[in-house]
């Protein structure tokens, strides 16, 4: 990802409406026990799109803003976001991946990562109460609802990093495809 | 890909941001509630309010919309746990209400056998309905005790108020009970207080209704006086049913001027159309105190 000042304004802007969005709105969408989680879901698309590096950077920044804002225990939301997007990122650069539907598993695992990660953060730190067996319900109602928005909100992350990205993944995309058939060998000399 | 500055580069910044975390952590922790992160919380809250205000009201037709979503799958569970409830509950209700219906009509029995004049010493086996003859007239009965119990032929049955009937087939554990209301029936009975002694038959398809026949247009007979068993003896035969047994109340007196006899309407007091419970009277009565007041 290109570091400019563009490119850090649409990043910027793009976590403040992710997180103002998850705390007014999203937080209260209980389906099944679970809601979907914004702030990963856009973690996620960002380092998968941007890289590692990026996406860590992302995720810290998304957690301190959301550990800011919703006042909770500074520091836990960064380092559990930070290691998701490096994980995603890591991903993306080992494996560049070319499928369409591939933002659904990898939201999938982002998110159950998220939570799992920050439960036993959590849990470790200043949980002192007995948990109910309910968290893994509402843990795995929340994966599944961020699987289910995972193909739109990564879209809108490349639509909002497509001109800052090094690689456009498109243009990639396209290089791979087949050379196409260019017709009879007759009417080659006419395309010229 | 594996160019070495890279690699470090990425650890790098994995390591920094993974540092920076851990050390927002560790001051956040150590600092009271006026420290510097805790004041930047709450500045980024007040910051943030106008914008999530604005966010929840823009957000608030999607919120109501997954949560009438929600509330629809939430009150299906609840309307399925709820009827499940209801049953239990009509469950225990119905079975409330039988015990309060048994002890009722133990309650009944036991007064029965309180009364002066009851004939005493007839060890009684209380017995539970298990059958009803299918018919209108309610005439027969089945209980649950039989001979194994001591049930024999021909014994006495009463039931919460009165006479209900006599035992008419036994097995070892089972009984058939005909009723005073059988068209078979036949009960010697007094009235009381004034002694007139007539038979007590069924007015076939009126539960409720019995006639005292045979009793001489000289006696006296007035509504609302009690009808009990005579408890016939001679040397010959002898009634089944042992002398004081309540059988039930005049209720009306048709003076027929063409008839030799007066006939009596008699309202029993056991209500013979719901009969749970029943006693059947297994031995002969102590003479001595079945003696029925005479004022």
């Amino acid at each position: 990802m290109n570091l400019t000042v563009g490119a850090l304004v649409r990043s910027g802007l793009l976590l403040l409406a992710a997180v103002v969005l998850q705390l007014s709105g999203f937080a209260d969408l209980r389906i099944l026990g679970g809601s979907p989680d914004l702030v990963v879901l856009v973690v996620a698309g960002t380092a998968y799109y941007a890289g590692s590096v990026s996406g860590c950077a992302f995720g810290f920044a998304a957690g301190a803003l959301l550990d800011l804002a919703a006042g909770g225990t500074m520091g836990v939301s960064s380092l559990v976001l930070t290691a998701v997007g490096y994980g995603v990122g890591r991903f993306r650069e080992i494996r560049d991946p070319a499928h369409g539907l591939l933002p659904v598993p990898v939201a999938a695992a982002a998110t159950l990562g998220f939570v799992t990660t920050f439960a036993a953060v959590s849990f470790m730190l200043d949980i002192g109460a007995t948990v109910s067996p309910l968290v893994v319900r509402d843990m795995l109602a929340s994966t599944a609802l961020d699987a289910l928005l995972a193909l739109p909100v990564f879209a809108l992350c490349l639509r909002v990093l497509r001109p800052a990205l090094a690689v456009d993944p498109f243009e990639r995309r396209r290089r791979r495809r087949e050379p196409r058939d260019t017709g009879p060998l007759g009417l080659r000399g006419l395309e010229v | 890909m594996f160019d070495k500055k890279v690699i470090r580069r990425r650890r790098a910044a994995l390591a920094v941001f993974v540092g920076l975390s851990i050390a927002l952590l560790t001051a956040y922790f150590g600092e009271s509630g006026g420290g510097v992160l805790h004041a930047l919380q709450r500045g980024a809250q007040e910051a943030l309010a106008p914008i999530e205000t604005g966010a929840s009201r823009a957000l608030k037709p999607l919120r109501d919309f997954v949560g009438w979503v929600g509330d629809s799958f939430d009150a299906k569970r609840e309307n399925k746990k709820l009827r499940g409830e209801v049953e239990e509950l009509r469950s225990q209700l119905a079975e409330a209400q039988t015990a309060k219906r048994d002890v009722s009509q133990l309650r009944g029995i036991v007064r029965l056998r309180r009364q002066s004049g009851y004939p005493q010493g007839t060890q009684p086996v209380a017995a539970r309905v298990i059958a009803r003859s299918p018919t209108i007239w309610y005439s027969t009965l089945r209980i649950d005790k039989g001979s194994n119990d001591g049930v024999r032929v021909d014994q006495p049955v009463i039931a919460s108020g009165g006479l209900a009937g006599k035992i008419t087939g036994v097995t070892g554990g089972t009984a058939e009970v005909t009723l005073i209301t059988d068209a078979s029936s036949a009960v010697s009975a007094q009235v009381m207080p004034n002694g007139a002694a007539g038979v007590v038959r069924p007015e076939v398809g009126d539960p409720n209704d019995l006639l005292l026949d045979y009793i001489q247009k000289g006696r006296r007979v007035t509504e609302n006086t009690t009808v009990v068993t005579s408890g016939f003896t001679s040397s010959r035969v002898e009634s089944l049913f042992p002398r004081g047994i309540p059988i039930g109340r005049v209720t009306k007196v048709d003076l027929d001027e063409v008839d030799l006899y007066q006939r009596v309407h008699i309202e029993p007091f056991a209500d013979l159309r719901q009969i749970d419970l029943v006693q059947v009277l297994t031995r002969r009565p102590d003479t001595r105190s079945a003696e029925v007041p005479v004022p």
